[in-house]
């Protein structure tokens, strides 16, 4: 797993702990880094993904339909999911404010049975880290 | 004019390298 995951697009550093089953990767500073597939990768090496966590920076926008999201780049961005957190966040929208957030983009669905990551990902934030 | 040039390639790479993916935190189950 470790080397499939080293060899995604973006990705600088994969550094696996067997004790706890945590992995912690490093982007590269080019910024290609694409969380879903490093997802579907991990899943198709047979491993099963519990949670995944992301420290992210961007604008916050507000797409057609009303909602709250993380535009990370241009052509990325994650839908917040609503929260104590996200609230905070609303009147960023819109703005050129940058703020760096920490969240969950995925969580196993209770059950032990392994099951496919589902698309796409919403960022569920537990932290403002940064607010520019 | 080409210090300007230089100035604001500076201030755009710095708010490119401010908006994107810092780091991703994993944990799985199953992994031998």
């Amino acid at each position: 797993m470790k080397q499939h995951l080293g060899r995604q697009s973006g990705v600088q550093q994969v550094e696996v702990s067997l004790l706890n089953g945590k992995v912690d990767i490093t982007p590269k500073e080019d910024g290609q880094i694409e969380p879903a597939q490093l997802l579907k990768v991990t899943y198709d090496s047979g491993v099963s993904v519990a949670e995944m966590d992301v420290t992210a920076g961007g604008k916050i926008v507000r797409d057609s339909s009303g909602t709250l999201t993380l535009e990370v780049k241009p052509n990325q961005a994650f839908e917040i999911v609503p929260n104590e957190m996200s609230h905070a966040l609303e009147s960023l929208a819109g703005t050129e404010t940058r703020v760096t957030l920490r969240g969950q983009l995925y969580q196993k669905p209770p059950g032990t049975k392994k099951v496919a990551p589902t698309l796409p990902l919403k960022l569920t934030v537990s932290e403002v880290q940064k607010q520019e | 004019m080409n210090s300007n040039r230089l100035v604001l390639l500076v201030l755009l790479s710095a708010l490119a390298a401010q908006a994107q993916i810092k780091h991703i935190e994993m944990r799985v189950e199953g992994m031998t």
